[in-house]
């Protein structure tokens, strides 16, 4: 087992390199792609430590990265302290649910990216027009997960706590929260996921700084080279976003990733 | 209580209380939108516009051109460009998938690129198209194929790891070479996976289209709606969201609803 493991992680290092080396290959000077359309690797790193000591358009490149993780973090963390009470409080309240759900039925198949233009109208170019599409992408995620946590509740468990001679307290604590909370891990990841790629799409449209913003700057400028530093970072911010929040999961709730680890 | 009545005699069951609830409170939204706009003006007609103000809008864009289009120019446009992206999407997409879970090599060395587009936001791609296509069917029909490819690869690359082993010794057995228990037995038995891949791209898909008609292009629903913005024209803006939202609704039931026509035999598996 740990041999064809090593196995696995050597082929797939091999097959990173192996493509890094087609890529050198393929930009190489004279080579058949220019690099006005792709840039060559050595570039793309030499612009990446360049950026990250020198402004480019207006701020370093930590910079650009703290404006765009503020914006996403702020409108994730709006949405969670709308989400969870709303989608909490409709699972619990038939009524509630039953008069707000029509209306979310009718924006939820609107792709958050539509309202940029509404919310750039109402609120100018500046971060509150960001901040508020991004929080529209990642309510949806919130509040359907925070209903469906309410509903995965077994109602046995709820017995048997009480039965047992569990008082309120305890079954909020010992039962109620650690069934919601891999529920709710869920619904973090798919907020932060939505809201990141649609962060993107909003600087690109409308922003002063950021990282989409330096991407659409350099297609404009034909900065390939920046325009890829840009593209990795969105990416690897991404991934790393998640990641922190799977590894929040393992510390909060084992219990589930041990379960969704033995499929 | 006359409503606990109703419902023991089964008149009102909870279905239709929620339709109830439902209609009522979009009714309320509803008056207090014509309230706010032509009744008592709350607020400017500039940031919210009347609802009748929409539907002549609306009318407006059906009959006369908007930027070169009618409506349904735009709405056309945008569909073709979406296609496009899918379809390839689904035709590269699908035998990667495919492989991917046959052959574990082929997977381990086109992994990376698969990497690269699946955890890069497809948006982020926008920029690189425009810089590679310009402003052309190709730039947005590449942002829809980079949102769509890793569902269809996922998708697929599960549903041929969900068969069972017992059918493809089956059909060895029977003296099936690789290729005939690939096309007679593989693929039917990983087809319902590779149709949840397919309706899963086809939604993001839309969503990225709308992306990238907002940032390029002078055709499209998602340039409709940056030239409302820039017209401060929040009635276009409305017009162009609504015709986005319900085109999206119509395409997945469509999608949903087909499931059965394309893949009968899963309705017998079920």
């Amino acid at each position: 087992m740990g041999r064809s493991q090593t196995l696995q992680v050597a082929a797939s290092l091999g097959a990173i390199l192996a493509w890094v080396a087609i890529w050198a290959w393929l930009t190489r000077p004279g080579g058949p792609v220019h690099t006005l359309y792709f840039p060559a690797p050595d570039d793309v790193w030499a612009k990446f430590v360049r950026m990250w000591q020198r402004p480019y358009i207006g701020s370093t490149l930590p910079n650009h990265i703290l404006s765009s993780l503020y914006i996403v973090l702020t409108g994730w963390s709006l949405a969670a302290l709308v989400g969870i009470p709303l989608g909490i409080a409709m699972a619990w309240w038939k009524r509630l649910k039953w008069i707000v759900f029509p209306i979310f039925q009718l924006i939820r198949p609107v792709p958050p990216l539509a309202w940029i233009p509404l919310t750039i109208l109402w609120l100018g170019i500046g971060d509150s027009a960001r901040i508020s599409v991004v929080f529209i992408a990642a309510l949806v995620p919130w509040l359907m997960n925070s209903m469906l946590a309410v509903y995965s509740i077994d109602r046995l468990l709820l017995d048997a706590a009480r039965t047992l001679g569990a008082n309120d307290r305890q079954i909020l604590t010992r039962v109620v929260c650690r069934t919601a909370l891999p529920t709710l891990v869920a619904a973090a990841r798919m907020a932060l996921g939505n809201a990141w790629s649609t962060l993107v799409a909003a600087e690109i449209l409308a922003a002063t700084a950021g990282l989409g913003y330096v991407a659409v700057n350099a297609s404009q400028l034909l900065d390939t080279d920046v325009l890829l530093v840009a593209m990795f970072m969105i990416g690897i911010l991404g991934i790393g976003m998640t990641g922190l929040i799977g590894m929040t999961q393992s510390w909060l709730a084992p219990w589930s990733v041990l379960g969704a680890r033995r499929e | 209580m006359l409503e606990e009545r109703l419902e023991r005699m089964g008149i009102v069951n909870d279905r239709g209380k929620a339709a109830a609830y439902g209609i009522i409170s979009l009714t309320i939204l509803l008056i207090l939108w014509v309230c706010a706009t032509s009744l008592f003006q709350w607020i400017e007609p500039r940031v919210l516009p009347s609802p009748t103000r929409v539907i002549g809008q609306f009318a407006w864009i059906l009959t006369e051109p908007f930027s070169g289009l009618r409506l349904h120019g735009h709405i056309l446009s945008s569909l073709e460009r979406w296609g496009w992206g899918v379809l390839t999407a689904a035709f590269i997409g699908i035998p990667v998938g495919v492989f991917f879970a046959w052959n574990p090599w082929f997977k381990t060395f086109l992994n990376p690129v698969f990497e690269l587009i699946h955890f890069i936001p497809p948006f982020a791609y926008i920029p690189l198209a425009v810089l590679w296509f310009g402003a052309s069917t190709a730039t947005q029909a590449m942002v829809v194929f980079v949102a769509a490819f890793p569902a269809i690869v996922i998708n697929s690359q599960l549903g041929v790891a969900q068969v069972q082993k017992i059918y493809i010794d089956a059909a060895r057995v029977f003296g099936a070479n690789q290729y005939r228990t690939l096309r007679r037995v593989v693929l039917p038995a990983a087809a319902p996976s590779i149709y949840t891949g397919l309706r899963i791209a086809i939604s993001n898909g839309w969503m990225a289209l709308v992306g990238a008609e907002l940032v390029v292009g002078k055709v499209g629903l998602g340039f409709m709606i940056a030239q409302g913005q820039e017209n401060a024209s929040v009635a276009t803006i409305f017009v162009g969201v609504i015709t986005i939202g319900c085109l999206g609704v119509l395409i997945d039931t469509l999608v949903q609803r087909s499931e059965r026509y394309v893949l009968p035999w899963r309705r017998v598996a079920g």
